[in-house]
């Protein structure tokens, strides 16, 4: 079910409708259960099965973990849930990309294998819910979770509707707790909540799919080469949706959260405005960072390590940082790209971040041009379905292409510059902020004015159903 | 740096500040401003002309494919056949009513092959054939769009299947609702900006100009079935559709140019296996040439002749074929707007049609 659509508004107006008319706290979490594997199985009702199964065995192992005193046992159970989870996401997800990577390599040595294509539908969300699923076990295991004696709460924690198919990860850790006492009553939540879905929406159906997608996907999609300036057009419009999809759909999700009482954090906080790739990393799916960082990132020796050691961390976790995202080498390069820029990044400070000069505003301001240049680089690998149009792309955002072709109309490139502007000088307005002290400083009637304008965008846009660009990962 | 600081867990009782402002009374505001603009905006659109339509999209059209049986009636194809074919007046004179499966701007081809290879069907169809639709090669437009509904029809989900049922109601009465003519995007495009000479712009694409139901029957609007400024405007659009674009820059244009003859006898081939195999099962299949006239039809005459798309075509598959110039009294009509009949007229030519059909597919 998508946010998107009037299923969702049906589906969402009942459940809210019914979670405040109930008094039992028992009766309304087994409400959202149950509204949550609706929401879920809408899409393929089998899938839900495994979503349960996965769920309850992590719940199973959790307690395993948490009940066992020996390291090595600990440990054991531990790697049992890590390794169902990343096997069945390595099923689903990487089956096919594995086994022709298989048989392009036993082609290099000459063998020739032609393994069967395997008819893998991938369940929606599968690289989000395994995530929320495994930071619980991994917390038991680092002792700084207690496992829940519910299998229904942590199944809500895992499944909770808002957040299931796209994120933010949020971990047990952070939502079982809400789950232990009924929210309070707050004056402004649940109506701060349907503000903050309609900015979401907003983000979604009017700026990234009305203003910028057209201009991606047409250049993109198109099978000769470029002249510079689409190019650019083109990636800086993609570089925009999925800023608006993802970042839409998570506002959306914090929204819908906060209708239901429960408290979701941040996943993006303006990362155009970023100065520097950490920077932009703290700023960009922050739920996915910080994933990566407490659980793969410092048991691999974070800063602690040496220099040499630490980049090549750094590195490691790009890589698969990219490879999560989805089963194809342009992911890899996409992630090693950012590896590759934290640790010049990390080589440039250490060389100049004393020198007085570093800290003026105009290398301040160089520096995030230039992070928000190559950033936009990278997403070249990102959108690009294979490594011919990646190199054709960046053929002609490099000048290669002289004779190319313009394919753009004037509209859609002031679409694309209007928006990427606002974006961008919104980002910088509200770097050292948030939305809700942002928010709180606007006079009343902008507010009202925003949300009225927002609203009725939306409906002048009627709503097209597309799917979220993070759906498929 | 990144990951510079490893703080150890996020703060478990993490909560989202509100921002304290008088959120009932704006949310008051913000609903009664956007009940008011939405209110206007349906009066205006009223007063353009617009009326009651659903939107003709790939979930309507499942929609509509859920209701082939096995011996249904099924049209597919263009337009031509979605505006011309009055499916009361088939129930009539065949004793079924069809189910209309043809979509605007597509090749006929994917559905085709598509109602082939059900093993259940053994129906008959009536598919309309504008050769420049029909014989368009894999990944453009036409066949684009009409894969997309096929595809839609296979991996439809519970969900798009209930948004499909709460939005036609809302589309019966809602006039505003247009998705190909009324969304902020398709008012951004009719901004007349001038283009870089020289840039690959897409042409234009008709606006609305008929009313569709929940059958998909479509029937031109009266303002544009009167001769007038949308009629004529419809009519210079068709040409910019219709005229073949210059062949790409990035490939030799005698490769290009084999590319897509090889791409038509394909085409051929695989259209001569589809009918080979519906046949096979009992099933029967006719194609029809729709009316069309002036500037258009001089434009498709030159562009896609009789000889070089229709005859082979039937020569190819052995099917029936009605032409609609063979036959005086369809060649009566005139379509307002160069493309397709009057909803007036398309009863009538429907009419005329059916003993053709008849004695085509041996009724």
């Amino acid at each position: 079910m998508l946010f998107n659509s009037l299923t969702f508004v049906v589906f969402f107006t009942i459940v809210v409708s019914l979670y405040w008319s109930l008094r039992s706290w028992t009766t309304r979490k087994n409400l959202l259960f149950i509204a949550s594997y609706i929401f879920y199985g809408a899409w393929n009702p089998p899938f839900a099965a495994l979503l349960f199964s996965t769920t309850a065995l992590d719940f199973w192992l959790g307690a395993r973990i948490a009940r066992t005193q020996a390291t090595r046992a600990r440990r054991n159970w531990m790697i049992a849930s890590v390794a169902m989870n990343l096997s069945m996401l390595g099923f689903f997800k990487y089956g096919n990309f594995l086994l022709e990577n298989f048989q392009w390599l036993l082609a290099r040595i000459g063998v020739v294998y032609q393994p069967p294509h395997l008819d893998i539908l991938l369940p929606v969300g599968i690289s989000f819910y395994t995530f929320h699923s495994l930071s619980y076990t991994l917390d038991i295991y680092r002792g700084v979770l207690q496992p829940t004696r519910s299998l229904r709460d942590f199944v809500l924690a895992v499944s909770f509707f808002p957040q299931l198919v796209a994120g933010p990860i949020v971990r047990a850790g952070d939502f079982l707790p809400q789950l232990v006492h009924p929210p309070t009553r707050r004056n402004g939540r649940f109506l701060w909540g349907l503000a903050l879905m309609t900015l979401g929406l907003f983000e979604k159906i009017v700026l990234a799919d009305t203003m910028l997608s057209g201009s991606a996907d047409r250049i993109f999609g198109y099978a000769g080469p470029l002249i510079a300036l689409d190019s650019w057009v083109g990636v800086m419009a993609f570089a925009g949706q999925i800023f608006f999809d993802f970042a839409g759909y998570s506002t959306c999700a914090i929204g819908a959260a906060l209708c239901l009482g429960f408290h979701l954090k941040d996943n993006f906080r303006f990362p155009y405005a970023a100065i520097g790739f950490s920077d932009f990393w703290r700023r960009w799916h922050i739920s996915l960072s910080t994933f990566l960082r407490d659980y793969l990132y410092i048991p691999l020796g974070g800063n602690q390590a040496a220099p040499v050691r630490a980049a090549l961390n750094l590195v490691i976790v790009m890589f698969l940082g990219g490879l999560w995202h989805g089963a194809a080498w342009t992911f890899v390069v996409w992630g090693l790209l950012h590896g590759s820029y934290l640790v010049i990044e990390r080589i440039c400070r250490s060389l100049f971040e004393h020198r007085p000069w570093a800290q003026t505003r105009g290398v301040r301001v160089l520096t995030a041009m230039a992070t928000y240049g190559a950033v936009c680089i990278a997403w070249v690998f990102f959108r690009a379905s294979d490594f011919t149009i990646a190199s054709r792309m960046l053929g002609g955002m490099f000048g290669g292409h002289a004779h190319g072709d313009a394919i753009l109309s004037t509209r859609e490139m002031l679409q694309v510059a209007i928006v990427t502007l606002g974006m961008v000088g919104a980002h910088w307005a509200l770097r050292e902020t948030n939305i809700e002290t942002a928010v709180t400083r606007l006079p009343r009637w902008v507010v009202t004015a925003a949300w009225a304008v927002m609203a009725c965008a939306i409906i002048l846009t009627q709503g097209n159903s597309n799917a979220f660009i993070y759906f498929q990962f | 740096m990144f990951f510079a600081r490893p703080d150890e867990i996020a703060p478990r009782d993490h909560e989202r500040p509100i921002p304290p402002l008088p959120w009932r009374g704006i949310t008051v505001i913000v609903l009664l401003g956007v009940i008011a603009a939405t209110m206007a905006w349906e009066f205006y659109c009223r007063s353009l002309g617009y009326g009651i339509s659903l939107n003709d999209n790939e979930d309507l059209w499942t929609t509509a494919r859920r209701k082939v049986k096995p011996e249904s009636i099924v049209i597919i194809g263009d337009s031509r056949a979605w505006f011309d074919l009055d499916l009361d007046e088939i129930q009539n004179g065949l004793g079924k009513r069809p189910v209309q499966l043809a979509l605007p701007g597509s090749c006929g081809y994917p559905v085709l092959a598509e109602l082939a290879h059900d093993e259940s069907f053994h129906g008959t169809i009536i598919c309309s054939i504008v050769p420049r639709l029909f014989f368009a090669p894999p990944g453009s437009p036409p066949v684009n769009r009409v894969e997309k509904a096929v595809r839609r029809s296979h991996n439809q989900t519970l969900a798009q299947r209930a948004s499909e049922y709460l939005a036609i109601p809302l589309e019966e009465h809602v006039a505003f609702l247009k998705q190909e003519d009324l969304t902020l995007e398709q008012l951004l495009v009719r901004l007349s900006i001038p283009n870089r000479p020289g840039a690959l712009v897409p042409p234009r694409l008709p606006p609305y100009f008929q009313a569709v139901d929940r059958e998909r029957r479509a029937r031109m609007i009266e303002a544009c079935a009167r001769p007038g400024k949308l009629s004529s405007s419809i009519q210079q659009i068709w040409l910019g559709l219709f005229t073949p674009p210059p062949p790409p820059t990035y490939i030799p244009r005698d490769i290009f140019g084999a590319k897509m003859q090889q791409a038509v006898a394909t085409r051929f081939r695989d259209i001569t296996a589809a009918v080979e195999k519906l046949r096979a099962r009992g099933g029967k299949i006719v194609f029809v040439r729709f009316p069309h006239s002036g500037g258009l039809k001089e434009l498709e005459d030159r562009e896609t002749p009789r000889a070089q798309t229709w005859d082979p075509l039937l020569q190819s598959t052995k099917a029936p074929g009605i032409y609609y110039t063979d036959f005086p009294e369809l060649s009566t009509f005139t379509c307002p707007e160069w493309s397709h009949l009057s909803a007036g007229d398309s009863v009538e030519f429907t009419k005329r049609l059916v003993p053709h059909l008849r004695d085509a597919l041996e009724l």
